[in-house]
């Protein structure tokens, strides 16, 4: 038998044996969404995660409402003005809004986060599922070619691909994804290496379930909290990989504003302009600490092998 | 039955190794073409030359040819030439080693250092105002850009301090241009790069040892040595931390190869003049055989790293079997 405490004990909606003790019949999801709710640093976080989502995705309003200022116009005269008014986070070198530039940065740096999170989970749970569930040669296979890329030292696969592929927000999320998919790949292996041992899937499997029922509707749905939880987890990490790039000048191109690009060239201003440096770093630190607080929360929830 | 698990070890490493020196060929293959962008622009070049100077350098073979001949040189201890300036691609490495190994080495062993005893703190103190404030320091030190940090630290520390007329701290480099170099001057230089390249591992290490400590603290063994009337000291030290520790240097193992790639950023933010940095410059110039070079030799540090720790490991803690 299998180790007793690494098997996930997972009740699905619905099932037959719910209700028999003094407890109200409670899911998985809902008792995980319970504790998450309980969790007051993770709820702020989460709330502060959204509300700079919001913040992007209504970047033209707030920039039209509040700063008054196109993310991309130059105002050469007003070039290096200090923080005040009408500039609240004052301008760059070529006299362009920093806080409307803030903002739109956002945008990018969340929107490559959550597109690279979408697709390094797409793939690796893909590869993860067939390895784990197939396994003989298909799971030496693949894992053999995770541990190539993993082994990869990240920074230089990021470089080499950003010098072949000239990134957009697309291919930079790609690129990133193209690194976290070996270790989303290794996981959901491992989970389904242990749930494929119960006696449900042996069951399922009697009644003449094929493979790919099994797989999708039975796998996929016990690996799927451990895949919220890499999820939540990674963001914050992608983030701050999507800065670096940024800033080396391997990511977001200018004249589109990124949190990262904004600091490119920051060393030159050093000087006489410092408030260029900090604000876009300040953004980026508050918004990876969110989500990492976010993500222990998330973790904390619904991690099956915490319980 | 360690013989046999080194082995089987080996052999998957090597598998890995020229797994990667594939795959980043294969990527750099695609910017071969163009090598020495804008050659095919000279008019002082005549057609069959721009031929003959690709034929020396072999780049009109396919690429798994090229590749052949680039490992079987590789493996006679030769790393070819640098497509940018002709001199040997492992005197560059070789030259910029020391100055990585300066840096990261410094970082590590001050993370260790720290974040032992800061992590058997936090766990012996659980929950106290000092566990606490490790959480928040460990938690702030994984959400910031390490690249920001270093420019601040050159904002404060370099221009502001500087401003101020007040002794301050040099911003990049190993050494002053003129006259410096003697141990003082580059211990000078370190302590910027190193600050931030430590404080990562320093956030990671000691949230580690934290909880690695508790749970070796809530163990059997511990319970029993704590009733046989073993001293609290005793049983901290010589039970709990020497248990904890073991699961570190698999972690320790894992961040060998942040030896010469981790140090990447904090190089160029320093000018730090070290392998990460040298390996993105040339790859940006399309300099194939030094990126290749360079990385083969870290992706061997990788390898070597992981190897070592899960060797050290299975000594170490004998529960662990050969598997």
């Amino acid at each position: 038998m299998l180790d007793p405490t690494s098997l996930p004990e997972i009740e699905l909606p619905g099932s037959p044996f719910e209700g028999d003790t003094s407890r109200p019949a409670q899911s998985f999801w809902n008792e995980s969404w319970e504790r998450l709710r309980a969790n007051r640093i993770g709820v702020a976080a989460g709330v502060l995660i959204l509300i700079l989502a919001l913040i992007a995705i209504a970047a033209p309003i707030f920039s039209l409402v509040l700063t008054h200022f196109d993310p991309t116009r130059q105002h050469l005269i007003d070039n290096f003005r200090p923080p005040g008014h009408p500039y609240l986070l004052g301008t760059d070198e070529l006299g362009r809004d920093t806080l409307t530039r803030l903002i739109y940065g956002g945008r990018v740096t969340l929107g490559v986060a959550s597109l690279t999170v979408v697709l390094s989970l797409t793939l690796g749970t893909t590869v993860g599922l067939l390895a784990g569930y197939y396994g003989r040669w298909l799971d030496d296979l693949l894992m053999r070619i995770v541990d190539v890329f993993l082994a990869i030292p990240a920074i230089f696969l990021f470089i080499l691909m950003s010098i072949l592929f000239r990134p957009n927000a697309f291919t930079l999320a790609a690129i990133i994804a193209s690194v976290g998919w070996g270790g989303v790949a290794r996981l959901v292996r491992g989970e389904v290496l242990s749930v494929k041992q119960r006696d449900f899937i042996l069951a399922t499997r009697s009644v003449g379930a094929k493979d790919l029922r099994l797989i999708v509707r039975h796998l996929l749905p016990n690996v799927l909290p451990i895949l919220i939880v890499a999820a939540s987890l990674g963001v914050g990490q992608i983030i701050l990989i999507e800065a670096a790039l940024d800033f080396l000048g391997l990511g977001i191109q200018p004249p589109t504003p990124s949190w990262g690009n904004m600091l490119t060239n920051a060393e030159s201003y050093f000087f006489h302009s410092g408030w260029l440096v900090v604000f876009p770093g300040v953004t980026i630190f508050i918004t990876v600490l969110a989500s990492n607080l976010f993500g222990n929360a998330v973790r904390d929830a619904f991690d099956p092998r915490l319980k | 039955m360690l013989l046999k698990f080194v082995a089987r070890r080996l052999l998957a490493s090597v598998i890995v190794v020229l797994g990667v020196t594939a795959v980043t060929l294969i990527l750099m293959d695609r910017t071969r073409g163009a090598y020495v962008p804008g050659i095919d622009l000279n008019p002082a070049l005549r057609p069959e030359d721009i031929a003959r100077l690709r034929a020396n350098l072999g780049l009109d073979e396919p690429f798994y040819q090229w590749y052949l001949s680039w490992l079987w040189n590789v493996l006679h201890g030769d790393f070819g030439r640098s497509m940018i300036d002709g001199s040997p691609v492992i005197t560059h490495i070789l030259e910029r080693l020391p100055n990585t190994l300066e840096l990261t080495l410094t970082a590590i062993v001050l993370g260790i250092l720290l974040s032992v005893p800061l992590g058997v703190i936090g766990a012996l103190r659980r929950g106290s105002k000092s566990d606490h404030a490790l959480t928040v320091f460990s938690v702030g030190g994984f959400a910031i850009p390490q690249f920001w940090l270093g420019l601040m630290l050159i904002l404060v520390f370099s221009v502001t301090f500087q401003h101020l007329g007040w002794p301050w701290l040099p911003s990049g480099g190993v050494t002053s241009p003129f006259g410096g170099g003697d141990l003082g001057d580059r211990l000078l230089h370190l302590i910027l790069p190193a600050t931030v390249l430590s404080l990562f591992y320093l956030s990671l290490w000691s949230r580690f040892t934290r909880s690695s400590m508790l749970e070796v603290l809530s163990q059997d063994y511990v319970r029993t040595a704590r009733a046989k009337g073993m001293s609290e000291r005793r049983v901290v030290y010589l039970h709990g931390l020497r248990n904890a520790l073991i699961p570190l240097v698999t972690l320790v193992g894992l961040e060998l190869p942040g030896l010469v790639s981790g140090g990447l950023i904090v190089e160029v933010v320093f000018s730090w003049p070290g392998l990460g940095r040298l390996a993105f410059e040339r790859a940006l110039q399309y300099d194939y055989t030094t990126v290749m070079g360079v990385v083969f030799f870290t992706t061997l540090l990788v390898v070597a790293g992981n190897l070592l720790a899960d060797i050290l490991y299975a000594i170490l803690d004998p529960r662990i079997r050969y598997a």
